[in-house]
């Protein structure tokens, strides 16, 4: 006979089971978005719409992957609890490490995450990244700099927070899974109890991506000075914070307190006193957490200049939902209008023979014909002068066999051809 | 006891049975994902020409710039064509047969070579020799308002038709 109790505590250990299936719907999820995203500031914002109106699942999918991370934060955090109640840090520590560390690279993930839409709301949270790392002190010029990859918030930004969250942070928490299922006997600890939390979990959050979207703001060249950008869930926290701490406060409360954290939380195995140290900082975070998150909540509800815009930006959304999908125009060739770009009917009667059906030039025996492409980038060759040039060849320091044209083409015929020339590109 | 056996093995094949479940819907998802989005021919007429420029015994080069809708983008990309004036202006495609290199018209031997795997064929577009399977396509052409117009047709089309 097991007790209630017990029973009820077999259950709270399958935070685990959760975590892992949460990472795993992560993973599937994310390397399908990259089936179709292209981090590039002038195509990243198109191709999110793609994969939202057009491609089949595509809403579900990429709902999935926005919401899953805000659950597997909220799981994760729950684990760790869960693991510093049951002594990890003494009984099992990578278990206990593995937590801890998961902990930091989703919250990683989240945060680089939200900057790869490129719409407004990814927008913000990148000039808020910005804002954090450069007011950290000593190294904070640096680290700006080196997050942004130049002076300025970029396309190579956007390269960075994409190679750091699709490759960078997915492989340490590839590693620190690895290292937790060959380490510790996962088979042994994952069992019934485990799979059927984890499906639970994932059914829950199947269900609410049906019913919920993944928010997409307006691109960045759309966004109005009212727009209210807010943060996914798991930032809530961070962003209620930062509205009480003035500028250099934010970047230490924001990057250093929490880096501290997970340092000592790590450590925590070799510490003196650890239920004190852990105890403190757990309660800390979970009250601060649970305290903030609920403030941005409540000041979002009881403000109404702030609802009422609040409100008008998700009637935008879903009326840009219901419009059809834009596609980006690409060029692949020099030359962008439709239809014939061929050579005109004179060039192909005097000038072909010898300088080639498209330019290209030619040789005859020991006679090099040079080629036309790129012409225009040499001195003197504009359309002007290539008239010039076709009524006078020496004036232009050019031998036989290049003949005048001046007995066979009118001005307005040799402009034409001029015209057609300059355009020529290798 | 052999209950107890068949409840043990139960509880291995039940967790499995779990993840199974979540892989299929996530499969599922997957494959309409991925599925491969075919793009409907376009039909527009693309000019090539004007029909009073087209004189002569010569294949005539000329380039068509088209559209192509492939996913979320409109892609424009010109393409070679020949004009062929000595046979009623048929325009044919520049991309050759057997593997889709393009081939270009040589003056001095009077026939177009591929420069890949040397096909060649003649004024005409007909196969000479090599290991293209036929001669070059023709486009589906015709005359508005003077003006010689194709329908861009991709190489994989063509060897359907």
């Amino acid at each position: 006979m097991t007790l209630p109790v017990e029973k009820a505590r077999a259950w709270v250990e399958t935070t685990g089971g959760i975590v892992g299936v949460l990472l795993l719907v992560q993973f599937v999820t994310g390397v399908l978005l990259a089936f179709y995203y292209v981090p590039s500031v002038d195509h990243a914002y198109t191709t999110v719409s793609y994969v939202e109106k057009v491609v089949s699942s595509g809403a579900w999918v990429r709902s999935l992957h926005h919401y899953g991370s805000q659950w597997l934060s909220f799981f994760v955090f729950l684990h760790v609890i869960r693991l510093f109640l049951s002594r990890a840090y003494v009984t099992n520590r990578i278990q206990w490490i593995v937590g801890i560390l998961l902990l930091g690279f989703v919250m990683a993930a989240g945060g680089t995450g939200y900057s790869l839409p490129w719409d407004a709301r990814a927008f913000f949270s990148t000039r808020i990244a910005e804002g954090l790392m450069a007011g950290l002190p000593v190294a904070g010029r640096m680290a700006r700099l080196w997050l942004l990859g130049g002076s300025d918030i970029s396309t190579i930004t956007l390269s960075r927070f994409f190679a750091l969250h699709v490759l960078v942070i997915p492989a340490f928490v590839i590693a620190v899974v690895i290292w937790r299922v060959f380490r510790s006997n996962l088979a042994e600890n994952f069992g019934p109890r485990h799979a059927i939390a984890g499906g639970v979990v994932f059914l829950l959050l199947a269900l609410w991506c049906l019913k919920y979207r993944a928010p997409l703001g307006p691109s960045v060249v759309d966004v109005t000075a009212d727009y209210l950008p807010r943060p996914g869930a798991q930032f809530l926290w961070l962003y209620q914070s930062l509205k009480y701490l003035p500028g250099g406060l934010g970047s230490l409360a924001g990057v250093a307190l929490p880096g501290l954290v997970l340092l000592v939380l790590v450590l925590l195995p070799w510490l003196k006193k650890q239920r004190l140290i852990g105890r403190s900082i757990l309660g800390v975070g979970l009250v601060l957490v649970v305290v903030m998150t609920t403030a941005s909540y409540l000041s979002d509800r009881r403000d109404p200049q702030t609802w009422k815009q609040l409100s008008r930006q998700a009637a935008q959304e879903e009326a840009w939902r219901r419009e059809q999908f834009k596609p980006a125009t690409m060029t692949l060739t020099a030359s962008t209008t439709t239809g014939s770009v061929g050579p005109p009917v004179l060039y192909t009667k005097f000038c072909a023979n010898c300088h080639g059906p498209n330019g290209e030039g030619a040789r005859q025996g020991r006679l090099n014909f040079p080629p036309l492409l790129d012409v225009s980038t040499k001195p003197r060759r504009t359309v002007d002068d290539i008239v010039g040039l076709l009524k006078n060849p020496p004036g232009y320091g050019l031998q036989p066999p290049m003949r005048s044209f001046s007995d066979k083409l009118t001005d307005e015929q040799m402009k034409e051809i001029g015209e057609w020339i300059v355009k020529l590109k290798r | 006891m052999d209950h107890e056996r068949s409840r043990r093995s139960f509880l291995k094949l039940f967790p499995l049975g779990i993840l199974a479940g979540v892989f299929a819907s996530m499969g599922g998802a997957a494959f309409r994902f991925l599925r491969p989005k075919l793009s409907a021919a376009t039909e527009s007429w693309l000019n090539v020409a004007s029909v009073s420029e087209l004189t002569g015994a010569q294949p005539l080069a000329r380039k068509i710039v088209a559209e192509h809708i492939a996913g979320w983008a409109i892609a424009t990309e010109e393409h070679n064509v020949f004009v062929l004036p000595a046979k009623n202006n048929q325009v044919l495609s520049a991309v050759c047969p057997h593997e889709g290199c393009e081939v270009a018209w040589d003056q001095n031997t009077n026939r177009f070579s591929c420069p890949c795997h040397e096909s060649y064929f003649a004024a005409d577009g007909a196969r000479i020799s090599g290991p293209a399977p036929r001669g070059l396509d023709p486009l589906p052409m015709r005359v508005q308002d003077g003006k010689l117009q194709v329908q861009y047709v991709a190489k994989e089309q063509a060897t359907r038709a």
